[in-house]
């Protein structure tokens, strides 16, 4: 019999298998969870971004939301590719990077498979970003996304929800969201096919950063 | 002692204000509001010496339109609801948002007053986590909370 691979947090065995993949994958969960609580010059927010013309576009949501396939079809189309776990946000509002290789789900399974961005002709973000756009969308069968304007508020409140440290962290984490917050536009919507709405995604990015330089 | 008998504001929340929203977050009850203008116009008369006639003149003169006292009052009630007023609460006759509707008539001169809430994440479940029957080796890795004999299970 296999002698399993152990992980310890302190005295506290946290992780136990006998292959090897995944008590690292068991580490590194545990690593990013804690960087991402315990970190004080930045908030995380679970959520997908991608760079676009400048700005960043931030996809709030909780797993299975859809985020990632959402991020992989954005960079299809050329967007940059920042996150698909995590917004990094500082106390100007900005997104900096948390380029982790994106974890897609297998076809009819839970499981992830990390892939580069590079795989899906995407360049990687290296600066932080002030966000031009913010879409709160849980991905529905058939659904085609029509999104509405949400307002700031309602939309800090979204982004306070899928927020890691506003239990530990009340102060900084809900300063920097409101930072965040006066300078995106929310919009909200289920969607259907992720190529599709990554399309009306960008598309509705790009026609709002015309209007803003016109 | 005697009780407070007017409305006020909690002061020990956070707050901040976009354009007419504001927006709180309770660090004690762990929960995160977001006060429409005319529950957050409401919610800056609590200032604990105004009755819902009074702040409903505030409200009128500031705003330049009339404030009924059943629009106070249905905003009064929701703030209660979501504990942003201090304890004890002042006694709000409590009526339906439909019913409000009904009184106030539709065509109110400013929007019904609106509280929308959520209760603030454990870090845990704001951050991505393997499903059910998924290969896993501990428990913080799994949605359901349980890795049992390496895969996730329950939730």
């Amino acid at each position: 019999m296999r002698r399993p691979h152990l992980l310890y947090s302190d005295l506290l065995q946290t992780a136990r298998s006998t292959s090897l993949e995944h008590v690292l994958e068991a580490f590194e969960t545990d690593l990013h969870r804690y960087t991402a609580e315990a970190s004080s010059k930045r908030t995380f927010l679970h959520a997908g971004v991608v760079g676009w013309r400048g700005r960043a576009i931030v996809i709030p949501g909780r797993s299975l939301s859809g985020k990632t396939t959402l991020v992989r079809e954005m960079l299809r189309l050329g967007a940059t590719y920042y996150s698909d776990e995590f917004a990094v946000v500082d106390d100007s509002g900005r997104v900096h990077p948390f380029a982790r290789p994106l974890g897609i789900r297998e076809e009819d399974s839970y499981a992830q498979a990390p892939c580069s961005a590079e795989k899906f002709g995407a360049a990687t973000g290296v600066g932080p970003l002030s966000v031009g756009m913010t879409v709160i969308c849980e991905y529905q069968k058939e659904a085609h996304w029509q999104p509405i304007p949400l307002s700031q508020g309602q939309g800090a409140l979204e982004l306070l929800s899928n927020s890691i440290a506003i239990r530990s962290q009340p102060h900084q984490t809900f300063a920097r969201v409101h930072e965040l917050a006066r300078q995106t536009m929310f919009f909200r919507g289920p969607r259907g096919d992720a190529h599709e709405t990554a399309e009306q995604i960008l598309n509705l990015s790009r026609k709002r950063a015309r209007r803003e330089t016109a | 002692m005697k009780e407070r008998e007017f409305p006020k504001a909690r002061m020990d929340c956070l707050t901040r204000q976009f354009e007419d929203e504001v927006l709180i977050y309770d660090p004690i009850r762990e929960e995160g509001h977001c006060l429409n203008s005319t529950a957050a116009a409401v919610w800056k008369q609590c200032d604990g010496e105004s009755d819902p006639s009074q702040m409903a003149e505030a409200l009128s003169r500031q705003l330049s339109v009339r404030v009924d006292r059943q629009v106070v009052q249905l905003a009064l009630e929701q703030l209660a609801h979501a504990h942003v007023l201090e304890e004890p609460e002042a006694s709000v006759k409590a009526f339906s948002r439909r019913t409000a509707i009904r009184r106030i008539g539709i065509a109110a001169a400013i929007a019904l007053p609106l509280v929308t809430s959520i209760v603030a994440p454990l870090p845990a479940h704001a951050a991505s986590c393997v499903h059910n029957l998924q290969p896993c080796a501990s428990n913080g890795q799994c949605c359901s909370g349980l890795c049992l004999l390496n895969r996730c299970v329950g939730g």
